[in-house]
């Protein structure tokens, strides 16, 4: 196979393994920009893939499975702004047992709904759409137009959220809420409800997020199928500093590190596997080491607001 | 200010009825376990992920629930157990007055002899591990005589002259089946190319479909695994690209019958039925002990809808070697370095 080959397909499978971090990273910058700490980002991607998977199984339509997909993360996530908004409690701790519950709670219905056996239970798959003339570009053509439409629709999220950000009223008022609530509360926004808002934006897209791996993907759901996918998007979100073009770039990289590393294993190069896996977190540390100092976190990201306290 | 303490006595609520649920949701399982006799055979399984993962795990839960059966032992199980939960697991069933616990994996082997040696009247044993003491065994499968004719199948279908296999944790029970694959494609065909790749991960099934389409990317077009729910994901992915796969630990064609050819089959019921019966004849003795597939424990799958569209030399090379590898006369070499890096 030629190099240029070879680079095609890599870049392609970088995008493909990027999606879902994308999209969870993307909703999850919302969140935190209303002020919102959600690092029970894991369980609206589990949700998500588990919900999307029960209803594409049962229907066998990919339609309904990404609704689906969409109310399952908007269920984990507004459960966690009830916890930390309404009620106020910590938001981290919040998350990490949203975590644990989603871990818990989709293994347990997938067992009851299909015991254990050793058949798999199926879902259809969204299919690869080349787009006509734009997927024959070399290199660059496969990799961003004959992907499949979660990862279109990522594309799709990152414009709209450059535009939400920059140019919108809604957008500067969810800044407003996340770093000042009080001066925010003052001039008549509602943090409550803008901080619902933002957590409604971070389920739906953690729930496409989720749908993007069961039925974009594999086409079935097992135990714990999001494997951390929902911690690498927070560090996307960290490197990214919440920016939606930063936060994409981010998770290209994450996943162009992940399609790497099979790639320079299957060439044989006499190097201990353990040391090509170790590729995205290396990636990550170094990114990392080099913007330390420049975060910008909005200054009351994982404070819980109460209006009759000054 | 009486709204203020209102406001306040509505969290209070709220906090107190979420922790009422939480404290449900803890007791629930617990509640739900049946108290069994006391004097049956007590018998515990860690795994190392889920008991429903079509593979590995699945295998060695049926194991237990057929001892269950067949010796009306009680039994426990421990799913998705860590490396570094390991020794946990074992101590916790064995203060329990677990009379035999298994550790389903070769990460386990260490952990078990460490505490059999704290609890010298229960019986430890390691499926796949290398450690042993007193009254801890392991229990290693001859995985590599059915990945060798892996190999051999493999070779004898691809048509690119490359061949892929995809491996969980780079460890010796999975590399030994990765060799064994190598040197089972090159008897058949020592001009074929083995791509190998190990994803560090049994349970990323994802991952493991990322992993085959990058060795499909480099032109393999027969794939197999050992990646336990992983390789649900290199089957997935073989199924995706129209290519073929063989699969891991039991007869896997159910997952994509058009895809996967045969399969490498692991009988850990009649390993585990064997170790329970050894507690229960006062006959379990520690040590490293084989067992393949003159024992029963290892076979490989029928071909299903592919019988007609193997090569008729490979499937008389294979049936020969089964025999001898049966009758003793012929060794699979057991590597436990990957002889590509």
């Amino acid at each position: 196979m030629s190099s240029l080959g070879e680079l095609s397909t890599f870049a392609a499978a970088s995008v493909r393994m990027a999606t879902p971090l994308a999209l969870a990273g993307l909703g999850e910058a919302y969140s935190e920009r209303s002020g919102i700490l959600n690092i029970g980002l894991e369980s609206i991607i589990l949700s998500g893939a588990f919900c999307g998977f029960m209803a594409a199984n049962a229907t066998m339509s990919l339609a309904l499975g990404v609704l689906a997909g969409v109310a399952g993360g908007l269920l984990m996530s507004l459960l966690h702004a009830y916890l930390s908004v309404s009620c106020r409690a910590d938001q981290t701790i919040a998350g990490l047992a949203l975590n644990f519950l989603a871990a818990g709670l989709t293994s347990y219905a997938f067992l009851l709904r299909f015991g254990k056996s050793t058949d798999l239970p199926r879902c259809p798959v969204a299919p690869p759409i080349a787009i006509p003339v734009l997927s024959d570009i070399p290199l660059l053509g496969p990799a961003l137009f004959d992907q499949n439409a979660f990862a279109y629709a990522s594309f799709a999220t990152v414009a709209l959220s450059v535009l939400v950000f920059r140019r919108s009223e809604w957008g500067l008022s969810l800044c407003a809420v996340g770093e000042s609530p009080q001066a925010a509360d003052s001039v008549g926004l509602s943090v409550e409800r803008t901080r619902y808002a933002a957590a409604a934006v971070n389920g739906a897209l953690g729930g496409l997020a989720g749908a993007a791996i069961t039925l974009g993907s594999l086409g079935f759901f097992m135990e714990n199928v999001s494997s951390g996918k929902g911690y690498i998007a927070l560090v996307a979100v960290i490197l990214g500093r919440r920016q939606p073009l930063g936060v994409f770039a981010a998770a290209l990289l994450l996943g162009a590190a992940d399609a790497l590393q099979f790639r320079a294993q299957a060439m044989g190069l006499g190097i201990p596997s353990q040391a090509f896996i170790m590729f995205p977190y290396v990636a990550t540390v170094l990114v990392l080491l080099f913007s330390i100092g420049k975060g910008s976190e909005p200054a009351a990201l994982g404070k819980s607001f109460d209006r009759s306290r000054r | 200010m009486p709204e203020h303490n209102v406001f306040h006595r509505r969290i209070e609520m709220k906090r107190i009825l979420l922790a009422a649920l939480i404290a449900l949701c803890a007791l629930a399982p617990a509640l739900a376990q049946s108290a069994g006799s006391a004097k049956a055979l007590k018998v515990a399984l860690i795994l190392s992920g889920p008991a429903n993962d079509q593979g590995w795990n699945a295998v060695a839960l049926q194991g237990l629930k057929d001892a269950e059966a067949k010796f009306g032992i009680k039994s426990a199980y421990s799913e998705n157990v860590g490396i570094a939960d390991g020794e946990a697991a074992f101590m916790d069933y064995a203060s329990q007055g677990y009379d035999l616990v298994i550790g389903h994996g070769f990460q386990y082997g260490d952990p078990a002899v460490a505490v059999a040696k704290k609890f010298p009247k229960a019986k430890f044993m390691a499926i796949e591990a290398s450690s042993s003491s007193a009254n801890a065994a392991s229990y290693v499968i001859g995985c590599e005589q059915a990945g060798y004719l892996m190999g051999i199948l493999a070779a004898s279908l691809s048509k690119t002259g490359t061949i892929g296999f995809v491996g969980g944790i780079e460890q010796p029970s999975i590399v030994k089946i990765g060799e064994a694959y190598k040197l089972g494609a090159k008897a058949y065909n020592p001009a074929i190319k083995v791509l190998d790749v190990y994803i560090g991960s049994f349970t990323d099934v994802n991952l493991g479909k990322e992993a085959a389409l990058a060795l499909a990317d480099k032109g393999a077009d027969v794939l197999a695994h050992s990646a336990n729910q992983a390789g649900t994901g290199v089957i997935k992915a073989a199924e995706e690209r129209g290519l073929l796969a063989t699969g891991d630990s039991w007869d896997q064609s159910v997952i994509a019958p058009k895809t996967v050819v045969c399969s490498t089959v692991y009988n850990v019921p009649v390993l585990v039925t064997i170790a329970v019966d050894k507690v229960r004849s006062g006959s379990f003795a520690g040590g490293v002990f084989n067992m393949g597939m003159k024992e029963g424990v290892v076979d490989i799958a029928p071909y299903h809808d592919f019988e007609a569209k193997i090569p008729a030399k490979a499937k008389a090379m294979i049936a020969d070697l089964k025999k001898k590898i049966t009758a003793g006369a012929f060794t699979v070499p057991v590597i436990a370095k990957p002889t590509s890096r």
